[in-house]
């Protein structure tokens, strides 16, 4: 048979415990709007019973811990798309920069110079001995070789600043990694305690989730609530308390950074987050939107070379080069290109040496139908550059598109398992408080019994 | 159990009022520049189609500057031997006149003396210059094609028998001149050959008409050399109004390829407007939702 003093015992503890379900419920309140915050439930647990003679009496209830609610399999999903995103926004937002160059739809771009330049040649043809055509050809050439050149310096340009978001990027996971070693140590150190660890981890994530912006990371469990992060091809980041930095250091022959772990160059093995991005534009787009200049420039230059050396100047001269000689390789041809004639008498618009003739200039203007970069003409290959720039980048967006949209949802999947309800806090707060309020009333009730037996006994 | 719900709404919330901000962006931007292609990425097939286009359309331009030159050009020729012909019909009716037996010696003297100036007036119409260049040099331009040897009246052609062709429109081309040489020198009736032979017949009193049956047919020889004129001006023409037909085409073709339709934006414009209303006023309506707090004292 239980004793009074047994009864007011559980009361006791039963107000301690609903005490500590509603601070919970209070901190639950108080995180609503915390991001990375997931809910916390006061685990409360009944006692063991007690065998009194062969009646078993319970000894009330006790408030066992503190969890916090999370899916570990939807926060590595939500850190995955969150890379793919990273990815995304930062090579699209780069992307745009260099597809600005060459907005056709608009007019700014190199067909019109190209244009241009075939067409001052037709001019030339219908009237080759004038003076104006001849200068014409020259002023036409000079404006294609002035827009190679912008071209390709403003990819330069646009190729810099991203190798500068490089360096920082590179800065912000060494600075994301380092917290969350230190934070790696906490949640152990509260798990080995038995503690709830479930706010740091809270944290852990929150920065997790930024470093999963910036850098492909794969999550090792190493026991004890301790996270193992390496990039996917396995260069570490973080183990246990320590963090690995990522170093930069430029290329001898580019000047562009290249990443290092340990001493080993990662640049290529970074598949995701918006360092992948970065270096996707840095290292792919640009350089090969360049070499398709590259090598319009150096095959036009060549071709209309070889043609006006064929042909005659105004004064019976044989034609010289029109641009200066495009570099072995065509590499580095468009930022290069030079028209190296400015006496117009020197175009060679003839191909018998007379001044009237125009068979050379129109053999020149000819070139335009003519395969001669890669098997294409000028334009259909130019036109081919313009489609691939925009192909990447408008498939870009449609994976950030759908990407935004799975992200989106996981995050609502989430949310459903670690996200604060009020209404939920507030049924449970009204739950508390009544069995707080019927708990102190138990006392009470006690507490009057235990008088009256006191003045049974008599002082 | 039932599944527990995202309390959160407000991501999903905030997303739809963003989409309804780009919608409406897109669609003013499209109103704003009478483009559906503002960007590589907005279609990037229509943007590389749109460099053949471009490409095409301004060459036509140029194959009608082109045109206008050669029509100038054409054109003087034409009237230079036009006045040839003037000249040659009135040297038909000096040979005429000078083959009258009644005339002496010192008549036809005087007669010969006319033809001496046609001659030379010949001469200079066979130099004659458009912009700069001789007409009838064959492709060298730049030297004066006919030299007259005004003691003998005989005429040197210093110019070369080459013609220039020059394109009128893609895959198109057109003769651009006539050498003087097959002008004035031709084999089937020679116009300095005739004039200096019915000068020479006028002078020494012999054979006269049969110098003005000479000079009868360097005249219909120059009229069947004209009609080469007259045909590549109609060419021209032909040439002129496929051009401005094809540049209607092309730009009918850019509308189609990057050009918005403004029926259609202004209706996605009004559309997006709307969207954002309506999800603006959901928003507010979800976040001012009662919750159970409100309901305990």
């Amino acid at each position: 048979m239980g004793s009074l003093s047994a009864g007011l015992n559980i009361a006791l503890q039963s107000l301690l415990t609903e005490q500590g379900a509603i601070s919970t419920t209070s901190n639950n309140i108080a995180n609503v709007n915390t991001p990375g915050y997931a809910r916390q439930r006061a685990d409360l647990l009944e006692n063991s019973p007690v065998l009194i003679g062969n009646l078993t009496f319970g000894t009330g209830v006790h408030l066992q811990g503190v969890t916090s609610l999370r899916d570990p399999i939807l926060d590595i999903r939500v850190n995955q798309e969150t890379q793919q995103q990273g990815q995304l926004s930062a090579f699209i937002s780069t992307g745009q920069q260099i597809q600005a160059l060459f907005n056709e739809a608009s007019g700014t771009g190199l067909q019109a110079p190209l244009t241009a330049f075939f067409n001052s040649f037709s001019r030339l043809s219908s009237d080759p001995s004038n003076l104006n055509a001849r200068q014409g050809v020259l002023t036409a050439a000079q404006n294609l070789a002035t827009a190679f050149n912008r071209t390709s310096s403003n990819l330069t340009t646009v190729q810099r600043n991203v190798d500068l978001s490089v360096t920082q990027s590179v800065n912000q996971i060494n600075a994301l990694t380092s917290q969350i070693a230190s934070v790696n140590a906490q949640v152990n150190a509260a798990t080995n305690a038995g503690q709830n660890p479930g706010p740091f981890i809270d944290q852990r994530q929150q920065l997790l989730n930024q470093l999963s912006s910036l850098v492909d990371v794969s999550e090792i469990d190493a026991g004890n609530g301790s996270l193992t992060l390496t990039t996917s091809s396995g260069a570490p980041l973080v183990v246990g308390n320590q963090a690995f930095q990522l170093t930069t250091q430029p290329d001898l022959n580019t000047g562009l950074q290249h990443i290092f772990s340990q001493g080993t160059d990662i640049t290529a093995k970074i598949t995701a987050g918006q360092l992948a991005g970065q270096l996707q534009v840095r290292d792919k787009e640009i350089p090969s939107v360049q070499s398709s200049l590259d090598t319009l420039a150096a095959n036009l230059a060549t071709a209309v070379n070889t043609q006006h050396q064929a042909g005659f100047d105004l004064n019976g001269a044989a034609g010289s080069n029109l641009f200066a000689p495009p570099p072995a390789g065509g590499v580095g041809a468009a930022s290069s290109l030079k028209v190296v004639i400015t006496d117009p008498t020197k175009v060679a618009a003839s191909q018998d040496g007379t001044s009237g003739d125009n068979a050379n200039a129109n053999a020149i203007l000819a070139l335009q139908n003519q395969t001669i970069v890669n098997g294409q003409n000028p334009l259909n290959f130019y036109s081919g550059v313009v489609f691939n720039l925009g192909n990447d980048i408008s498939t870009a967006q449609g994976n950030q598109q759908a990407g935004d949209l799975v992200l989106r949802q996981i995050q609502n999947l989430q949310g459903g398992v670690s996200g604060v309800d009020i209404n939920e806090e507030a049924a449970n707060l009204i739950r508390f408080q009544n069995a707080y309020q019927a708990a102190a009333h138990v006392a009470s009730v006690i507490d009057s019994l235990l008088q009256t037996t006191i003045d049974i006994v008599g002082p | 159990m039932s599944i527990r719900i995202n309390p959160n709404l407000l991501p999903d919330l905030l997303a739809a009022v963003q989409q309804n901000d780009v919608n409406q962006n897109v669609a003013t931007q499209e109103l704003a520049s009478g483009r559906a292609v503002n960007q590589l990425s907005d279609n990037p097939a229509a943007a590389a189609a749109i460099v053949a286009n471009h490409h095409q359309s301004s060459q036509d331009d140029q194959f009608l500057q082109n045109i206008t030159t050669l029509q100038s050009k054409f054109q003087v020729a034409d009237s230079t031997l036009s006045n040839v012909v003037t000249v040659l019909t009135r040297a038909i009716s000096l040979g005429t006149e000078g083959a009258n037996g009644t005339l002496n010696q010192s008549e036809r003297q005087a007669i010969a003396s006319e033809v001496q100036g046609l001659i030379s007036q010949t001469a200079s119409l066979a130099n004659t210059t458009y912009q700069g260049t001789y007409l009838f040099g064959g492709t060298a331009v730049t030297a004066q094609p006919f030299t007259l040897n005004t003691s003998t009246f005989a005429v040197t052609y210093n110019g070369n028998n080459n013609t220039a062709s020059v394109q009128l429109s893609t895959g198109n081309s057109i003769g651009a001149n006539l050498p003087g040489s097959q002008l004035f020198q031709n084999a089937s009736g020679s116009v300095f050959g005739a004039l200096q032979a019915l000068n020479t017949a006028l002078t020494s009193g012999n054979n006269i008409p049969a110098a003005v049956t000479q000079v009868q047919n360097a005249l219909s020889q120059i009229n069947t050399q004209r009609v080469f004129y007259g045909n590549a001006l109609n060419q021209i023409n032909l040439s002129e109004t496929f051009l401005n037909q094809d540049k209607v085409n092309l730009s009918s073709q850019e509308n189609a390829l990057i050009g918005v339709d403004p029926a259609k934006a202004a209706s996605d414009l009004i559309q997006a407007q709307v969207a954002k209303q309506s999800t603006l006023s959901a928003t507010g309506r979800i976040l001012n939702l009662p919750t159970l707090l409100d309901f305990i004292k």
